[in-house]
């Protein structure tokens, strides 16, 4: 008995949540055909933080909308849980990198954030609740009665964020969430996403161009490169919970991960 | 800041009111000149004919008319061109097929059309009110058909990803998203309502300010034809301004969206 609980055990361990196998999209048919990725493979295991890094114009955001569900790929498939999905998803959230312009002017940020919920069919005593839960787990307690436009970028995508929160998905997607704000607000919400994804245990995959970035916040680091796109190496950063702005990038491991990755773009 | 906002207002009304007046006086001169008919009404005559008219009863029926023709034109535009322009802009099957006609459509004269309505409905306010309505449709029709199609791509796929529902995509993200451009031609159309108003009274003798205007000037009467187009532009101005207004309250979150 006790070894089969601990062969279960094993089993759901090691099935990854999310399953990307021999993924290849491409835009255009015949001479004009423009392959973007090309048998792409990867898996994440429940309450991973993954980081897909590569050079800009790879073909990341064409991922990650494959990932969402968004677009769908010319071949290959994308599961989460074990269900092979064919557009959005209720276990999937999205960050856009375009947090000013996926949140709407026209609702306060509370609306903003309990919207998927409104979506869902929740009633509004509900909603709002949870909206005011996820806007204080972002820093951004009784802020609710405020437009988007009355925000700063930071505050802007810590609402983003809280709305994807908010929709309790499985697995959290950010595209460049940090790359249109100030060095000192990316720390700051760096170490916000680390914080949440450490109390929230949500499977978090992150794309980003910024290689620092990619190996501060994960635990595994996916680089893409070629074209077409595809996963050129795998590495686990192994920095554990704890991460700090200074210790961490201090560490010898992230300066020998840095140079591995910066090789495996150089050569190819 | 707000003495200095309230300061500047002043300021800036001092300017407008200077304007007027700057204006009043070179009509007065070029009376003077005598470069116009002799006929031409000057400050103080168009003074006293504005008086007359405000004090008299067939002015305030006059204006009534062409009013209630102008604002049931209008409002059955903004309606009908709403509805029409929201169902056209998100349905793209319909874009596609009726962009000829809606091009065609908004290019038409359609005060030409006019002669077709009177021998339907006769030279009655109903004719006025159709004509109204056919001229205010374009603008509201095509302005909504841009707004409904012009949905930002972020809002698109965030819409998506969170799988808003048909209903509340359309109530709680395309309607309001298009209201900028709605307004704007609901605001175009008010302007249209008034001139075409006036237009067809003149034209076909309808009842109202327009006609006043033609019996003035039969009458010789130019001080009291001028007075008539003073209030046709008054009205046109008011109702303009009253929509700006309307559209700077209920739109606040666009206007900081586009500072």
């Amino acid at each position: 008995m006790a070894i089969q609980a601990a062969l279960e055990e094993e089993q759901v361990a090691t099935t990854p949540l999310l399953q990307v196998q021999g993924l290849t999209m491409s835009y255009g048919v015949g001479d004009s055909e423009n392959k973007i990725l090309s048998d792409l493979n990867l898996e994440v295991n429940d309450g991973e933080f993954v980081s897909i890094v590569g050079p800009s114009g790879v073909g990341k955001t064409t991922l990650l909308r494959c990932l969402s569900g968004l677009i769908q790929p010319r071949s290959g498939t994308v599961s989460v849980g074990g269900e092979t999905i064919n557009g959005p998803h209720r276990d999937l959230a999205v960050v856009f990198q375009d947090y000013s312009r996926s949140l709407m002017p026209w609702m306060t940020t509370l609306e903003n954030v309990a919207f998927p919920l409104q979506g869902r069919g929740v009633g509004k005593k509900e909603r709002n609740e949870t909206a005011e839960n996820n806007l204080a787990a972002v820093g951004l307690a009784g802020q609710g009665h405020k437009y988007p436009w009355e925000m700063s970028g930071g505050m802007q995508q810590r609402v983003a964020i809280a709305r994807a929160l908010a929709y309790n998905a499985k697995v959290l997607l950010m595209d460049e969430p940090f790359a249109s704000v100030d060095a000192q607000t990316r720390f700051d919400l760096e170490d916000l996403v680390i914080d949440l994804q450490a109390s929230l245990g949500v499977t978090i995959i992150l794309v980003t161009h910024d290689i620092d970035e990619a190996l501060y916040l994960a635990d595994k680091v996916i680089v893409l490169a070629e074209k077409p796109a595809t996963v050129v190496d795998v590495i686990e950063t192994g920095f554990g919970d704890h991460r700090d702005q200074v210790e961490t990038k201090a560490d010898p491991r992230f300066a020998e991960a840095r140079a591995r990755i910066l090789h495996r773009l150089r050569d190819h | 800041m707000k003495t200095s906002t309230k300061s500047l207002d002043w300021g800036l009304n001092a300017q407008r009111l200077l304007a007027v007046a700057v204006l009043l006086a070179i009509w007065q001169v070029v009376i003077w000149s005598g470069t116009l008919p002799s006929m031409t009404p000057g400050v103080a005559a168009l003074a006293s004919s504005i008086g007359e008219a405000v004090a008299s009863a067939t002015f305030w029926s006059a204006l009534a008319q062409t009013m209630a023709a102008a604002v049931s034109g209008w409002l059955i535009a903004v309606v009908a061109g709403t509805v029409l322009g929201l169902l056209i802009g998100s349905v793209r099957v319909l874009d596609r097929s009726t962009s000829i006609l809606i091009d065609f459509g908004r290019s038409f004269p359609v005060l030409a059309l006019m002669p077709v309505v009177i021998m339907l409905l006769g030279a009655t306010a109903q004719m006025e009110t159709v004509v109204v309505a056919l001229s205010c449709l374009w603008p509201v029709l095509v302005q909504t058909i841009y707004g409904a199609r012009r949905m930002e791509a972020a809002v698109v796929d965030t819409v998506q990803i969170f799988q808003i529902p048909a209903f509340l995509r359309f109530r709680r993200v395309l309607l309001p998203s298009a209201t900028p451009f709605i307004a704007t031609g609901i605001r175009i159309a008010a302007s249209i309502s008034i001139l075409v108003a006036v237009g067809v009274e003149v034209l076909s003798q309808t009842p109202g300010i327009g006609r006043q205007i033609t019996l003035a000037q039969q009458a010789q009467r130019w001080d009291s034809a001028f007075a008539y187009l003073f209030f046709a532009g008054l009205v046109g101005w008011g109702i303009a301004s009253l929509l700006h207004f309307a559209e700077g309250r209920i739109l606040k979150w666009n206007r900081q969206t586009n500072d």
